[in-house]
């Protein structure tokens, strides 16, 4: 390699204006550096996604001499990557838009309504992927999640973000260089680690022969009880499968994970049953104690 | 679309998510967005393992993330628990005032004082100039009764 590849150029640049956006966008600064910082973080964003592949770009498939049904399948073929690669990135686009607003958001109620706009996103994402069972999933088990929160919010915050601690960082600078440092890394770990042709792929519309065909290389073997058809992850079936794989392979961990969850069902009652408030006056400043803040 | 490109694509997504988890984690001292912040992380580590999932044809990475929704269901009561026990305490959600926690035979290790609020962005409440003066009561009106 003689130079520095143009992505790794755009993504260090990128990482450099994230980190920048960022600082300008949490709380301690004034309006007017939220409003720079979010523009240098829309700058941001897009210039990662501008290295992804697919953005703003129809399909590279260029056939050698397409006869004319051979050029309408491609024009088909290329409308539909179109619209495939216009959804994720806007589904991809709200997500991490809102992902961004919710950590850097004053009032805890609008970081609540942004986390849930972010989720919303995610299940899309997941939905998009194919993975039906979790895009639901997450919606129904994050709709409790988020419930709670709002009535924990209401019950304890500041309602509009005006409390000392709703107003500053921690160590604002610090935190977003390193959260920006470890995108970028994992970005350009990503980027460069798939220009190379996969060691081990199988063509989404593979036919039995052609799975067969398709060797793994270099010792990474399937395991020989996994049946490797396509049709498994993206079948009509697809919670039927999901469940008989759940429930016959994973079933010890379905076990461990309901004790799980009845052993934090009982330690957070038994914490909370044991929370006493303190009721010497030094010790307690009460309830109202930071409302002045 | 190819099958790498998706990989790529949704690797990205996830990667940002956990990045922005973080810095909110590491910044923010309202426990309650800390909270939300480590549900984003989860939230980044799920899409990365959809997408592994996606790619390799195996169920394991849809498996990890229904087991990664179970543990965030423990991690949330446990963490929520935890929130009110603290608020009963300090009668506030700022984690800062937990710096001091130690054992009773310890010596206090601070790193840092709490930083304060500058003046320029207390909050300006309104307020309103006197006006007028304050009239005189009518004793008309004052004893007035409209039935005898």
């Amino acid at each position: 390699m003689t130079g520095l590849e143009p992505t790794a150029v755009v993504l260090g640049i990128a990482t450099l204006l994230g980190a920048l956006g960022l600082w300008l966008m949490l709380p301690g600064g004034g309006a007017a550096s939220r409003v720079v910082g979010a523009l240098l973080a829309t700058i941001t964003v897009v210039l990662i996604f501008s290295q992804l592949p697919g953005f703003l770009s129809t399909a590279e498939i260029d056939p050698d001499d397409p006869d004319e049904t051979q050029a309408m399948q491609l024009a088909e073929l290329q409308r539909q990557n179109l619209i495939n690669n216009t959804v994720f990135f806007v589904l991809a686009g709200i997500t991490v838009a809102a992902a961004a607003a919710t950590v850097t958001f004053r009032s805890p109620v609008y970081c609540a309504i942004w986390f849930a706009l972010s989720l919303l996103g995610t299940a899309g994402l997941f939905l998009f992927q194919g993975a039906q069972f979790l895009g639901v999933a997450t919606i129904v088990v994050y709709a409790g999640a988020i419930l709670v929160t709002f009535l924990f919010v209401l019950m304890l915050a500041q309602p509009r973000g005006f409390a000392i601690y709703d107003r500053l960082s921690w160590e604002r600078l610090l935190s977003a260089v390193t959260g920006a440092l470890m995108v970028g890394i994992l970005t350009l770990t990503v980027a460069g680690a798939f220009r190379t042709p996969p060691r081990w792929r199988i063509p989404l519309n593979a036919g039995e022969g052609e799975v067969a065909q398709a060797k793994p290389l270099q010792g990474l073997k399937p395991p020989a009880d996994v049946d490797l058809r396509p049709e498994r992850i993206l079948a009509a079936e697809h919670v039927a499968h999901l469940g008989a794989q759940l429930f016959s392979r994973h079933l010890i961990s379905i076990e461990v994970a309901g004790t799980l969850l009845l052993v934090a069902l009982v330690g957070s009652i038994a914490i909370a049953a044991q929370a006493k408030p303190l009721t010497s006056p030094a010790g307690r400043r009460g309830p109202g104690a930071d409302r002045d803040g | 679309m190819d099958e790498t490109a998706l990989l790529e694509n949704y690797l990205a997504v996830g990667a940002l998510l956990f990045g922005l988890g973080m810095v909110g984690f590491f910044s923010r001292r309202n426990m309650i967005v800390m909270f939300l912040s480590v549900e984003m992380m989860l939230q980044g580590v799920s899409v990365s393992l959809v997408a592994w999932s996606r790619y390799h044809n195996d169920w394991g990475g849809q498996m990890l993330v229904i087991f990664i929704l179970t543990v965030a269901a423990c991690e949330a009561a446990i963490g929520l628990v935890l929130m009110i026990t603290l608020f009963q305490r300090s009668g506030s959600l700022d984690i800062a005032v937990w710096q001091r926690l130690r054992e009773d035979n310890l010596p206090p290790h601070v790193d840092r004082e709490v930083p304060e609020l500058p003046d320029e962005s207390r909050p300006e409440w309104p307020h309103l100039t006197p006006a007028g003066v304050e009239p005189a009561p009518d004793l008309e009106e004052v004893t007035h009764r409209s039935h005898v």
